[in-house]
């Protein structure tokens, strides 16, 4: 089964017979990827000190860029000037950008959202200025991006405001319309719309079908991860795609814990971006099938085994593999902030983490043995089933899948 | 991966190739070649490791990009005795030696084609206000000064094996020159501490058959007058228990040879410190075979990429730089190479206008491309330093000439903010003052939540570092690299913003899953 727009493909592969989990490859202008998948984040057109090669190495065919950090450096000009995103950093595979809207209500809390757009400050010189759906789209443009995102009016979802919250959904609509108005790239850019509507599932589904009316090639679910209970936020997921069409691809903005995007891909969600892996490779985080292990700690000081046995990422690797670098914790914890190296080994490593989870789901998908690669996965991080999350336990029921009782 | 364990125990091969025959000029030819080892044509250099990494390059990246002869590494960076650990057995020490890989190797990960160069200090060293005694030197580790016995170094090298050792020479640091009496110290220590290694190594049980480590002695940075018994010995009793020589002081070079010519067969590594190509080509014309050149990832983290090439390719009326400053705004939107002609991977697959960014974002990435073409650059300049004197002594010394005309004598500044600066390299100089930080503050908020008047400048409090930046930061809070970065705002269960440096990582760790 598959569908097409003018430059998104979407083939579903395979449906998990338990739950709402799907196996698809979605075709884009730069190329095929795997769903569900992961997308890490090249915030300002680089993924923290590897080199695209590197990414590349790792099986990542989608990146992010982060619109609102572009737009600031190295700004639109220069885009335009270069030919885009892909070209100015090197990247021949596919990119999504995001709207810039977030960071802005987030990093700047000054920003004041109005009709026209959201008005901040300049971090350069504190000159007013103001973000529209228009000229958010007309930077993604420059930059190029396989898919762009639509403006959306961003609350956090524990806003008690139920009145502003409803306001900020039927904007995100109204805005909605007005990029697609303003989009030049139809043809070579997908806009991708999102649903807000914060934890009011009645209100979620009503975005939902005003924003599938209007026939974007993927669909967003938008607004999450913002301190809700984890809770709210499975129910906000699985609100969203039941009634999401079968042939789109779906993605939580975000995403990026592994129990989360177990839990999310379940419900029936494809694609998941977060900073969290690369960023806490930098605290001297590894993320490994057991947990995380912080290798700053003086247990793995002369601890000589790779990050994570039987890992295959270029640092882990058997050292008498092909490619291997023959890293250790040892060594790890003996540059963890102190040489820059050390942080991008670990993110050459979570990445690879995070990339081949969603690899092993989705084979797990295809042959109808996804139920048993998530209880695996639940209990290979936890010691028992006492201290699984509740919140993941009870999500996965409503999908079919006790973790307890088995 | 090599297999170490077959290694014969000769340690190293130095054979000279071609040696110069006119006046005024020793350059030559040769190759220097290791057992599992890429064999090394000299005139070549090594890079400068810090901590057992060529700084801001990954391992797989070492091993396809940098074209060096090898890699020199400091055995004060990966030992130190972090207090509340003072009794733990140094981990490096523990290494396995596993798949036959030497120890040091095998730690720091390094490429088994690449050989290895270990001293006890890095180059340049920062002085010790402690100073040496009869039987140790004082060393600056990231957790402080410690003490490092010449037995220590000596069993340091036994086990961990590297490819070349420099034993340890009574060495002062810092610009004031010794007294000629502490001059003439540090030649009678020097003398007695490498009389005493062979000694030890001969009492040992293995004796000197399992000798597969290579001694490169050392050259005291003083005259020739003052250390010329230790260099007699050298001569006369050590001349084959010695590999090479490690050079403080190029100018003894020319007495020494005239009158050690045992001793010219002896490849000849500087260890001076060279801060550009006009020195290296003097020194080659000295008669100098490798150089460790720690100006490289100087230049790298400056921001600058290197663009000398040797000959000098253009005739212009005006100097040539050495290098060019990425962060000019000259570079925002060029898509040439960082030097023209250049194929190495940051110039093949990027261009000035992305590398000017990464510097202006303070992306890591940056410094990795600047690192991956400057070694590239310096790696070129020998390879056509030793096709210059494949012609002929004449064609290398007109080519020099003209590079010494064509060139400005240094590196230009470069005005992009630095990666980090290693704070424990910078403590401790003249009496535990730290060295102004080289970076200004990054941006911040002003103030908490809601308030304030957007973003403006952080000052940094007193003894604090700089706040948490929204753009990409590094700053040095008591050696620790300790990094903030523009993704503070994404999507993450994180507060965004945090108030503090240490906050970060508090908040880090407690927003960790479980
Ligand atoms: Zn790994
Ligand atoms: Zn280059």
């Amino acid at each position: 089964m598959s569908a097409s727009s003018v430059a998104l493909t979407f083939e579903l592969v395979a449906k998990c017979s338990t739950t709402r989990a799907r196996a698809s490859t979605m075709t884009l202008p730069h190329g095929p990827v795997n769903l569900p998948l992961f997308m890490p984040v090249a915030t300002q057109a680089s993924l923290k000190g590897l080199t695209p090669e590197q990414l590349e190495n790792t099986g990542c065919r989608l990146c992010l860029n982060n619109t609102y950090h572009l737009g600031l450096k190295p700004g639109q000009e220069v885009l335009d000037a270069v030919g885009g995103a892909h070209k100015f950093q090197g990247w021949n595979h596919n990119i999504l950008t995001d709207s810039g809207g977030f960071q802005m209500v987030s990093l700047l809390k000054l920003a004041t959202v109005t009709e026209e757009g959201v008005r901040f400050l300049s971090p350069h010189d504190g000159t007013p200025m103001l973000l529209t759906p228009e000229h958010s789209i007309s930077l993604q443009n420059s930059i190029g991006s396989d898919i762009i995102m639509q403006l959306d009016d961003v609350l956090v979802t524990t806003s008690p405001d139920k009145e502003r919250m409803r306001e900020a959904m039927l904007r995100s609509v109204r805005w909605l319309d007005r990029c697609i108005a303003a989009h030049k790239n139809p043809d070579r850019q997908n806009l991708f719309c999102i649903i807000q509507g914060g934890l009011d599932l009645e209100m979620r589904r009503e975005c939902c079908a005003e924003m599938v009316a209007r026939d974007t090639p993927g669909i967003a679910i938008g607004g999450l991860s913002g301190g809700e209970a984890k809770d709210d936020f499975c129910r906000v997921v699985g609100a969203c795609t039941q009634l999401l069409p079968e042939l789109k691809p779906r993605y939580v903005m975000g995403i990026g814990y592994p129990e989360d995007l177990m839990v999310c891909v379940a419900l029936g969600a494809d694609m998941f971006d977060c900073v969290w892996p690369t960023r806490t490779a930098r605290f001297g985080n590894a993320i490994t099938k057991l947990g995380v292990l912080n290798l700053k700690r003086e247990m793995y000081a002369a601890d000589f085994g790779p990050i994570e046995d039987g890992c295959g990422c270029p640092c882990c690797r058997p050292v008498e593999e092909e490619g291997s670098m023959g890293i250790t914790r040892a060594f790890v914890h003996h540059n963890a902030a102190k040489e820059t190296v050390a942080a991008h080994l670990l993110t050459l490593h979570n990445v690879w983490y995070q990339l081949n989870l969603m690899r092993e789901a989705r084979e797990a998908i295809i042959e109808d043995r996804f139920p048993a690669f998530i209880r695996t996965f639940f209990a290979q991080i936890y010691p028992d089933r006492q201290s699984y999350p509740s919140w993941a336990v009870d999500a996965l029921r409503t999908v079919g899948v006790d973790l307890i009782e088995t | 991966m090599t297999n170490d364990s077959q290694e014969k125990p000769t340690a190293m091969v130095f054979e000279v190739l071609k040696a110069a025959i006119i006046d005024g000029s020793a350059a030559r030819l040769g190759r220097m070649a290791l057992a599992g080892r890429r064999s090394v044509d000299t005139p070549n250099y090594l890079a400068v490791a810090s901590r057992g990494v060529v700084p801001h390059m990954t391992p797989d990246n070492v091993g396809k990009y940098l074209h060096s002869g090898g890699v020199y590494m400091a055995l004060e960076e990966v030992i130190e005795r972090p207090q509340q650990y003072s009794k733990r057995q140094t981990p490096i020490y523990d290494t396995p030696t596993s798949h036959g890989r030497r120890p040091l190797h095998s730690f720091t990960a390094m490429p088994s084609d690449l050989m290895t160069v270990l001293s006890a200090r890095r180059l340049p060293a920062v002085p010790s206000p402690m100073g040496n005694s009869n039987a140790s030197i004082s060393i600056f580790t990231s957790t402080g000064y410690q003490v490092l016995t010449t037995k220590e170094y000596q069993n340091a090298v036994e086990t961990l094996r590297p490819d070349i050792a420099i034993p340890l020479a009574d060495l002062t640091y810092g610009p004031i020159t010794p007294t000629s009496k502490r001059a003439l110290r540090m030649a009678e220590r020097t003398d007695e501490w490498l009389k005493n290694w062979f000694a030890d190594e001969d009492a040992s049980a293995d004796g000197p058959q399992q000798r597969d480590v290579a001694v490169f002695a050392p050259v005291l940075p003083v005259s020739y007058s003052i250390q010329w018994e230790y260099l007699e010995r050298l001569s006369e009793e050590l001349s084959t228990r010695i590999a090479g020589l490690a050079v403080y002081n190029p100018d003894v070079l020319l007495d020494l040879l005239s009158d050690y010519a045992n001793l010219a067969t002896l490849p000849r590594l500087s260890v001076s410190a060279v801060t550009t190509p006009h020195h290296i080509l003097r020194q080659i014309s000295l008669g100098f075979d490798a150089f460790v050149l720690p100006f490289i990832n100087l230049v790298s983290d400056a921001g600058i990429a290197m663009t000398f090439t040797f000959p000098p390719s253009q005739t212009t009326p005006t100097l040539l730089p050495l290098g060019v400053d990425l962060s000019s705004p000259a570079c925002k939107t060029s898509l040439a190479p960082l030097s023209p002609n250049c194929t190495c991977y940051a110039c093949t697959a990027h261009h000035a206008a992305y590398v000017h960014h990464l510097l202006g974002a303070r992306e890591m990435l940056g410094w990795t491309l600047l690192q991956t073409h400057n070694h590239t650059v310096v790696a070129a300049f020998f390879a056509s330093v030793r096709a210059a004197l494949a012609q002929g002594e004449e064609a290398f010394e007109g080519a020099a000439h003209q590079f010494a005309l064509r060139y400005e004598p240094e590196f230009p500044a470069g005005t992009g903010e630095r990666p980090r600066a290693r704070g424990y390299q910078f403590k401790g100089e003249a009496g535990g003052e730290v060295k102004p930080k080289l970076n200004k503050p990054a941006w911040g908020k002003l103030d908490g939540e809601g308030g304030g008047l957007g973003l403006t400048r952080v000052r940094a409090k007193k003894g604090v570092a700089p706040a948490v930046a929204v753009a990409a930061a590094a700053v040095v809070v008591a050696g620790e690299l300790v990094e903030s970065d523009a993704e503070g705002g994404a999507r993450l269960e994180t507060p965004p913003v945090s108030d503090g440096v240490a906050d970060v990582d508090a908040q880090e760790l407690n927003s960790l899953p479980r």
